[in-house]
């Protein structure tokens, strides 16, 4: 940790009302920076600008003392008084939450306030990065808040929810609590609605402040400073054993995900892995399949994770690692009904509209639909790299010809089938060609030794100019 | 008490505990094949096997219970 990280530990022990606004956004800027841009007063929120980790920053917090923070006009307005800084300026803006909703007291008003609020937050969208840490509840309309950002964090006090147990008693019935309903285990592995956890508030503005800095000052790249490590011992020594992408995407990054390298909702759709955090200095987005869960398959929800993950990295510039090991999309009744092709195509829009330096590295297999729609050369990948344990394809050689060669596998006594099999998925493999035949067809760039992993992939971020999507980042 | 349930549609390739176990996070409880994958269904917080409730070349449902833990 950082001294200022360590101020942030420590802030616990000053004696004032820890949710007094002003404490909160003091605590949450580098020491003795905050200046606040709004009145503090009985309108349940403050704003303030300062500084993170060095960078200016905006951020607004709930006055949870008045009202449990809830939100009539004016509250609204100092948030809407923090975003017009933030958009000016170009500054990332961050939301500390805790409060009810609208003021109900106020009625229409109050909804006409808070629906201001997320106009300006939509507007905001893809122009500078938007983080929201969630310090207590934030119900109804302090529910849509955060979730129209780019980055939800939940402290374990946090709670999200549209109606809260009391209400969802009276209608349907069901006995739940409020963290049963909408604490970090519900957002975090249920619904996905929040993108990081952490165990209290500290925690919580801890990694707010280092996702504000990986989106809000990225670095340039210096490949000249990258060491390199042998990457491929991630691999098991079976190509059929699944394995956890996890160490390969620590191995990846300057430091290993956790306190400066985040992955973002690391439970929900677990089969794909998303991550920022920094190569050579600069923030990158590194996007996986995860062998270990669902095989690593490719299915609705994980499409809609990567496909809003691709376009929140695409609106800031933030350049993207892509690596793939997947041997489909998930087949099943269920998957079709949840619109595995709608939420499927949108990772292919994604990916296709993405204009940042992407660049694709295939470790292992990638078959089928999911190797177009993880980032492929079709898609406009920067570069394709591959390992040299990699198979591109569109099923592997042994499925290939069990659909094939049927009949001719069919006319042989079953004691020969297996021979037979082997013999012609060998057969199979040579003529679709494998690495060989995908350089050819320009489809993959390069083949790779995977103890130069890390050197190749910031070569290739580093080959083209930095760009940035024009577009905002709808929460798909 | 944690039931373990199954992700997906799949064969019960191998059992890797049994009752009385007492396993750390991260260990395998059965191995799962699916997508000609061998997939080992892992512990995500230490504990006791309480019961192992499928056996070696069971087809199983997304959803059936594979294990429960205590």
């Amino acid at each position: 940790m950082t001294v200022i990280d360590n101020r942030v530990a420590n802030a616990s022990t000053e004696p004032e009302d820890p949710r007094n606004p002003r404490v909160r956004l003091s605590v949450f800027f580098d020491a003795g920076t905050l200046h606040l841009i709004t009145a503090e007063d009985d309108s349940a929120a403050l704003a303030g600008v300062g500084r993170v980790h060095g960078m200016p920053a905006v951020a607004f917090a709930n006055d949870a003392r008045i009202q449990g923070g809830a939100m009539g006009t004016a509250g609204c307005a100092a948030i809407e008084a923090a975003y017009e800084y933030a958009v000016r300026e170009r500054m990332p803006v961050i939301g500390l939450w805790h409060s009810g909703g609208a003021r109900l007291a106020e009625g229409v008003e109050s909804l006409h306030a808070v629906g201001r609020v997320f106009a300006a937050m939509t507007r905001a969208s893809g122009a500078v990065p938007q983080i929201s840490v969630v310090l207590g509840p934030a119900a109804g309309g302090a529910a849509y808040g955060p979730a129209l950002t780019d980055i939800v964090v939940m402290s374990q006090r946090g709670k999200v929810f549209v109606t809260g147990p009391d209400v969802v008693r009276s209608v349907t019935g069901e006995e739940i609590t409020a963290d049963e309903l909408g604490g970090a285990d519900a957002h975090g592995r249920r619904s996905g609605v929040v993108h990081v956890t952490a165990p209290d508030d500290t925690a919580a503005m801890v990694r707010g402040r280092h996702l504000a800095l990986l989106l809000g000052h990225q670095g340039r790249m210096r490949t000249g400073d990258i060491t390199d490590v042998d990457l491929g011992n991630v691999l098991p020594e079976s190509a059929r054993r699944a394995y956890d992408v996890k160490p390969l995407v620590n191995g990846l990054l300057d430091s290993p995900l956790g306190e400066d390298s985040l992955e973002l909702q690391a439970k929900w759709a677990p089969n794909i892995v998303t991550a920022l955090g920094r190569l050579g200095g600069r923030t990158v987005g590194v996007i996986a399949n995860n062998p270990l869960r669902l095989g690593g398959c490719l299915e609705s929800k994980s499409a809609e994770k990567a496909a809003r993950f691709v376009r929140m990295c695409d609106s800031f510039g933030v350049p993207l690692v892509v690596l793939v090991d997947v041997p489909g999309y998930l087949p099943g009744v269920g998957q079709e009904w949840e619109g595995v092709v709608r939420r499927g195509a949108k990772l292919l829009h994604a990916f296709a509209e993405a204009t940042v330096p992407r660049v694709t590295l295939v470790t292992r297999k990638s078959y089928g639909g999911a190797y177009i729609a993880m980032n492929s050369r079709a898609l406009g990948a920067t570069r394709v790299l591959a390992w040299p344990t990699a198979e591109i394809a569109v099923m592997g050689p042994v499925a290939a010809v069990r659909i094939l060669k049927r009949k001719q596998l069919a006319a042989v006594p079953e004691e020969e089938r297996p021979a037979l099999e082997a013999k012609l998925a060998a057969e199979q493999e040579e003529a679709a060609g494998g690495l060989e035949r995908a350089q050819e067809l320009g489809v993959l760039d390069e083949v790779i030794d995977p103890n130069r992993t890390r050197t190749a992939l910031a070569e290739a971020i580093s080959s083209v100019p930095p760009a940035r999507g024009s577009h905002g980042n709808i929460p798909l | 008490m944690a039931e373990i349930r199954a992700e997906m549609v799949a064969n019960v390739f191998k059992v890797t505990a049994a009752p009385g176990d007492e396993l750390e996070e991260g260990d395998a409880v059965v191995i799962l094949e699916s997508m000609k994958m061998e997939i080992p269904v892992l512990l995500e917080e230490p504990g006791r096997i309480v019961s192992v409730d499928v056996f070696e070349g069971d087809v199983v449902q997304e959803g059936d219970l594979l294990a429960v833990v205590g």
